[in-house]
């Protein structure tokens, strides 16, 4: 079946050269009922990952001359509109220009395009972008921030429904997510998996995430699969993925198919490559960013879109394929792991699943994806996550990843943001010479 | 351009048991849900058609825990799939008809390259009326 029913983009070259000289992150949390914990802010996640950035960069919150702010939906997770300027006021930069966005699970990815955009305009030299969601919890009525409540799905389950257009395709499509089981289905199809060789790779998925996540300081999920076992009387860890303790939540994905919700920020510092010389950090060049955004009722959206932001990034930047050492996915839903990974030709067509079941994909194998344990394992702050890869993806681009580091350290990384509606966006990276 | 309403004429053809399109007075591809631009080819005008409510059963998906939606219970099983409309427009839509029983067989017919028939079913979802669809007698 032919899916082509949107319309088509080009982008050009950037004016200047833009690279990313700091990152900074929170470890993805959950505060409630921790002692050490409980009664975290916003505002202070954000502070941190923003001010560890430029700490990271270099340079003081005085040097930088204007901000992007991110979070999935701060009116629902916390009881704000325009939160740029409250966050203002936790990194030292009262009064500068900002910018805050929201474009759900996507916002972290569009934080950077945004900020490299005002870079390689001229407008600015030094900019910092960064994400932050307090997603385990919401406000405890209107109480200051530092007393909240937990999250449940009857909570947020309504919210995501604000996902789909509210003229036409709540009334006709129903249900949520079933665009994560549409594209499986399709795969599955075309290049005809049995019911257990889905299920499995998808397992797999999960174990490879969490062995990475288990080294990762800052994942949320760390307790290795062969514990949780053990635990309930099993030896195996993949026989205890696929038991009746992680059952179908869908049609194909399991409880361990589905993101845990975190507590978690992470910011960014870029300016332009030629200067360098103001900053500790050697340049991680931003070569180009595609894009492509679908309604939720579009047939097949996640495929079309990624597809679309794709071929515009290699089409703007020359790269190809086969040079990418390092593929960051965003996989709130697990089947876009494998599913955008051949999309974007990292993985071979009808073949990516077999690259899954043999450990390949895994952090220490020699096509990795989601070195950070992904989605399902590092945890998702929403609005946050994006930029939390794009933090993943320059501290294994410096070679700076510790246990979960990569075998070999990748010169070019590319990432594939998804989220909210739905949003694409197709990043790529490359160590400057 | 005259500012139009479409989504109030949309529902209220559905009232009636209509369903509403727009075609694009250009490349005359049809949008569904009815918008003013198209989406197809991008060009800015469009014009009211009335679709034939039939169309072609492509992709079955059924609800779970984490995709029920307990507002459909009511107008029997159903599933999550994509229809292609008669007109050629294909989208996202509720499915009546569908257990997993059914799914197995229609997904290897249309596996096969056969064509399984739908065609729409408008529910009161709570005060307004919307398009859903259900197989075709025997299908």
């Amino acid at each position: 079946m032919e899916y082509n029913s949107m319309t088509h983009s080009r982008i050009g070259r950037y004016s200047r050269s833009v690279s990313i000289f700091g990152v900074g992150a929170t470890p993805f949390m959950d505060i409630n009922d921790d002692p050490e914990l409980e009664g975290l802010t916003e505002g202070e996640v954000f502070g941190c990952a923003a001010i560890s950035a430029m700490e990271d960069a270099g340079i003081e919150p005085r040097d930088v001359q204007y901000f992007y702010h991110c979070s999935a939906n701060p009116a629902f997770f916390n009881n704000c509109v325009t939160p740029n300027m409250q966050v203002a006021e936790w990194m030292g930069m009262r009064g500068r220009g900002s910018v805050h966005h929201s474009e759900a699970c996507c916002s972290g990815y569009v934080g950077l395009e945004q900020a490299v955009m005002a870079v390689a305009s001229g407008t600015y030299d030094i900019v910092l972008s960064g994400g932050a969601e307090m997603a385990t919890g919401l406000p405890d009525g209107t109480k200051p921030a530092c007393f909240r409540r937990r999250i449940t799905t009857d909570d947020i389950y309504p919210d995501l429904v604000k996902i789909g257009d509210r003229a036409y395709a709540r009334s006709i499509i129903g249900g949520m997510n079933v665009g994560s089981d549409n594209w499986l289905d399709l795969y599955v199809r075309t290049y005809g998996l049995t019911d257990k060789e889905i299920d499995d790779t998808l397992n797999q998925m999960s174990y490879n995430g969490r062995r990475a996540a288990a080294l990762n300081p800052l994942a949320l999920m760390r307790t290795p699969f062969e514990d949780l076992a053990k635990e309930v009387g099993i030896d195996d860890p993949m026989e205890y993925l696929r038991s009746p303790y992680n059952p179908k939540v869908s049609q194909y994905l399991r409880v361990t198919g589905n993101a845990p919700a975190a507590d978690g920020a992470a910011a960014v510092i870029v300016a332009p490559t030629e200067m360098a010389h103001l900053f500790k950090t050697k340049p991680i060049e931003i070569l180009g960013i595609g894009a492509s955004c679908l309604e939720f009722a579009v047939p097949q959206l996640e495929m079309q879109a990624t597809r679309e932001a794709t071929r515009q990034v290699y089409e703007m930047t020359g790269v190809k394929p086969e040079e990418i050492d390092l593929l960051l996915i965003n996989d709130f839903m697990l089947g876009s792991q494998l599913l955008a990974a051949e999309e974007v030709g990292y993985l071979p067509r009808g073949e990516g699943w077999k690259y899954v079941l043999e450990g390949r994909t895994a952090f220490d194998g020699d096509k990795p994806i989601n070195s950070s344990g992904g989605r399902t394992s590092y945890g998702h702050a929403f609005g946050a996550s994006g930029m939390a890869d794009v933090y993943e993806a320059v501290i294994q681009m410096r070679g700076e990843a510790g246990a979960h580091q990569v075998k070999k350290t990748p010169k070019t990384t590319f990432l594939r943001g998804f989220g909210g509606g739905q949003n694409v966006r197709a990043i790529i990276l490359r160590t400057a010479e | 351009m005259k500012l139009e309403r479409l989504v109030k004429p949309y529902y209220d053809a559905l009232e009636e048991g209509k369903v509403l399109a727009r075609r694009c007075l250009e490349c005359g591809a049809i949008e569904f849900p009815p918008h003013y631009a198209c989406n197809k080819c991008g060009y800015h005008a469009t014009e009211w058609v009335e679709l034939s409510g039939h169309g072609w059963l492509k992709t079955i998906i059924l609800p779970a825990p984490t995709t029920d939606d307990a507002r459909l219970k009511p107008y029997g099983r159903y599933g999550f799939g994509e229809v292609e409309f008669d007109e050629g427009v294909t989208t996202n839509v509720v499915i009546y008809g569908i257990t997993p029983k059914k799914r197995k067989v229609l997904r290897e017919r249309i596996a096969n390259g056969e064509k399984v028939g739908v065609h729409k079913k408008i529910v009161d979802l709570g005060g307004y009326k919307g398009l859903h669809f259900e197989l075709d007698e025997g299908e």
